[in-house]
């Protein structure tokens, strides 16, 4: 059995995401956890990717088609684990701020973390301060994710932390943000929970909000 | 005067060469198909309507936009109509700039949230006062001909940081610049500095005094604020630069001649839509055009794919018959250094060698996030350097020398001979910065290396006395308008508090 997790690990790595999903399937047929084929399978495939990007071996777009390979096959795999009541990793609501129609950066971040295994809801860009509060009432996320990449918009994020907070909804989320002009101490003043300074950093930041 | 020679030709200049013309034919035709075919996403109304009556398929209509498809005629009959030729000249007439093929024209680049402090070497967030550092070395470098605000001014309300920023600029330079707008409002309200500092609109009319900076939003969007831009500008003879900055690979195709071919389309579309509301509009297109570093996932400045990219679409423009904003003198580094020299040096000598137009972008580091007053100096020399070599070598008579080599003869010197003594200032370059000494005579002078010395020159700009640009009346006209926009502002300091 091990042979199909290490399997499933290299389709990962390879970012073959039409072979991620019928291993997986085959895993299942085969009588293996759920969470043991998520564990044994798809982490170690997506921890290698991590370790050989950071190292310089991998480039971004080969990360994303890992991501693509292990999020096909999380998402055969996700009413599964919900039946064995496995807890997930997490959920993450994310957006460009409204006024910003740059949305690159926030897909990458988002692409990297359903890569973690974190089921990630795209509201695109412009999204207004109340979109973030109905979304958050409507999937009830674990972190919400805000970017943006002008000097004119990077305050509309501060509004939307600003209308979370008046929605009662603060304490439910952990909130990070990212994009080109903000910085750290940005975050800090704006009383969000972190900063990511690129595609990998955000989706480590959103790994430790939840503790794995 | 006896001619026996025929068919002589000379390379007054020399150059460089990306595409033939074929490939160029071939990148205009596929930004056609494009246009036509896949089409903009357009988020203002008033563009899609005027698109529309102008001959544009309008479909996938949404709340917020709509799907803009141009015939090829369109473009063809706003190819006609858009000027060759697009002067920008500074506030007092002085300086100016005549955009049109092959007329080379450096300045740098604008709003960078964050600067290098000239004194202690820190990166911080730029306020008001290093806009105006950066406008007096513009100013003081002959090398650069027009200007942009290289930061973010970040100590006024956020929504009224461009005409701080103007004011700034005008406070220390009468270069040409292009401006860049918060909104709507933020132009108007740098319109009416324009028409203050020139002495009333009818002088506008004779000539603009700033050029404005539009970015659509790479792949093939045209944001409200963007299009608004657009048809203001039209509306009050303002020039500006249409520049989309498609990052290849993440906003554009991964290979070159595809993110050529998206940008035109984005370019072709302002050109259109220009023409549409006024024949004749005066436009630049640009121009920003790098690759996504796919290690870091950052927008490359210093990388051969920007200069070679920027060079080869000068070339597109140039058959197009439209002045290119082009880009160079920047760098990725985090501070100026050896890599920041070499980059900038590279690109500088493409941007040059191909002939591009508005050449934007000196003193930028970090992706576009940092301004450097050491690029901005360093680069200043290098650019003086590009300029020596395209003077090229002129081949005459009196410059082969034949009957100096003649009289000299086998086993002399030239030193002191007439013809060294009156040509050599224009035939050999002098540096300022770049040092030759032998190495007694540096080590005597402080062993200083390149990087400290164009910190000492920046540090001597800025601490030169010099008399102020605007009188005390004309600065006080000029700040009432900032203060009024900031009154109209004021709510927003609460998001002062953000920032500062």
């Amino acid at each position: 059995m091990s042979r199909l997790y290490e399997r499933l690990s290299t389709a990962v790595l390879e970012g073959d995401a039409e072979k991620s999903p019928k291993l997986v399937q085959r895993a299942l047929d085969n009588g293996l956890g759920p969470k043991e084929i998520l564990d044994n399978g798809l982490v170690p495939g997506m921890n290698e990717v991590g370790v050989r990007f950071k190292r310089g071996d991998m480039f971004v777009p080969e990360v994303l088609m890992s991501a693509d390979a292990m999020k096909e096959g999380l998402e055969l795999l996700r009413p599964y684990l919900a039946a064995a009541g496995a807890k997930l990793i997490g959920k993450i609501v994310m957006g460009t701020v409204k006024g910003d129609l740059h949305d690159i950066g926030k897909n990458l971040v988002g692409m990297m973390c359903e890569g973690a295994g974190f089921e990630v809801i795209n509201l695109g860009f412009n999204v207004e301060p109340e979109k973030f509060v109905e979304a958050i009432k409507e999937h009830q996320p674990d972190i919400v994710g805000m970017s943006a990449l002008l000097t004119t918009t990077m305050r509309s994020m501060g509004y939307a932390i600003k209308a979370i907070e008046e929605a009662g909804l603060r304490d439910q989320v952990k909130i990070m943000i990212g994009g080109a002009p903000v910085d750290a101490p940005f975050a800090d003043r704006i009383g969000a929970d972190g900063y990511g300074s690129n595609g990998p950093a955000g989706a480590d930041l959103a790994k430790q909000f939840v503790g794995a | 005067m006896k001619v026996k020679k025929t068919n002589y030709a000379v390379n007054a200049t020399p150059k460089l060469q990306v595409f033939t013309e074929d490939e160029i034919e071939a990148i205009y035709f596929a930004a056609l198909r494009v246009l036509y075919e896949t089409g903009v996403r357009v988020y203002e109304q008033e563009g899609v309507d005027l698109a529309h009556s102008g001959g544009a398929i309008v479909e996938g209509i949404e709340s917020d936009s709509s799907l803009v498809k141009i015939p090829p005629w369109m473009v063809e009959k706003a190819l006609r109509t858009v000027p060759r030729k697009v002067v920008v000249a500074g506030p007092d007439r002085q300086y100016r700039m005549e955009l049109y093929k092959n007329q080379m024209y450096f300045g740098a680049g604008s709003d960078t949230p964050f600067t290098i402090d000239p004194y202690t070497g820190e990166r911080r967030r730029a306020v008001y006062q290093d806009v105006k550092n950066f406008a007096r070395l513009a100013q003081a470098l002959p090398n650069l001909d027009f200007h942009m605000s290289l930061g973010i001014v970040q100590d006024t309300a956020v929504g009224t940081y461009d005409r701080w920023q103007y004011l700034a600029m005008l406070e220390e330079t009468t270069k040409p610049i292009n401006i860049t707008a918060v909104d709507l409002d933020g132009l108007n309200d740098q319109l009416e500095m324009a028409y203050i500092r020139l002495g009333g609109k009818d002088e506008w009319r004779k000539g603009p005094a700033f050029s404005l900076y539009i970015e659509p939003v790479s792949p093939l969007s045209h944001s409200e604020e963007v299009i608004q831009k657009l048809l203001f500008s039209v509306d009050h003879e303002i020039p500006f630069v249409y520049t989309p900055c498609p990052l290849a690979g993440a906003t554009s195709p991964t290979t070159l001649a595809g993110t050529a071919v998206q940008a035109l389309t984005e370019s072709l579309f302002g050109i259109v839509l220009s023409q549409l509301r006024k024949p004749g509009a005066p436009l630049i297109i640009g121009g920003l055009m790098s690759n996504m570093d796919m290690r870091t996932a950052v927008y490359t400045y210093g990388s051969p794919e920007m200069a070679l990219l920027s060079a080869g679409y000068t070339e597109i423009t140039k058959w197009l018959g439209l002045p290119m904003y082009e880009t160079a003198g920047c760098s990725d580094v985090k501070t100026y250094d050896e890599q920041a020299a070499m980059e900038s040096a590279i690109n500088i000598a493409t941007a040059a060698l191909v002939g591009g137009n508005m050449i934007h972008d000196v003193g930028y580091i970090e992706q576009g996030l940092t301004s450097s007053p050491e690029m901005m100096v360093a680069a200043n020399e290098t650019i003086d350097m590009v300029k020596r070599i395209m003077r090229g070598i002129p081949v005459t008579p009196e410059t082969q020398a034949l009957d100096v080599i003649d009289e000299i003869g086998p086993g002399g010197h030239y030193l002191e001979h007439d013809h060294t003594y009156y040509r050599f200032k224009e035939e050999i370059w002098r540096p300022q910065l770049i040092d030759r000494q032998n190495w007694e005579d540096w080590n005597a002078s402080g062993a200083k290396r390149h990087g400290q010395r164009v910190r000492e020159r920046v540090i001597e700009i800025l601490e030169e006395e010099k008399e102020p640009i605007l009188e005390e009346k004309m600065y006080k006209e000029l700040r009432r308008i900032c203060e009024l926009a900031d009154a109209r502002h004021k709510d927003e300091e609460l998001d002062m508090q953000l920032f500062v």
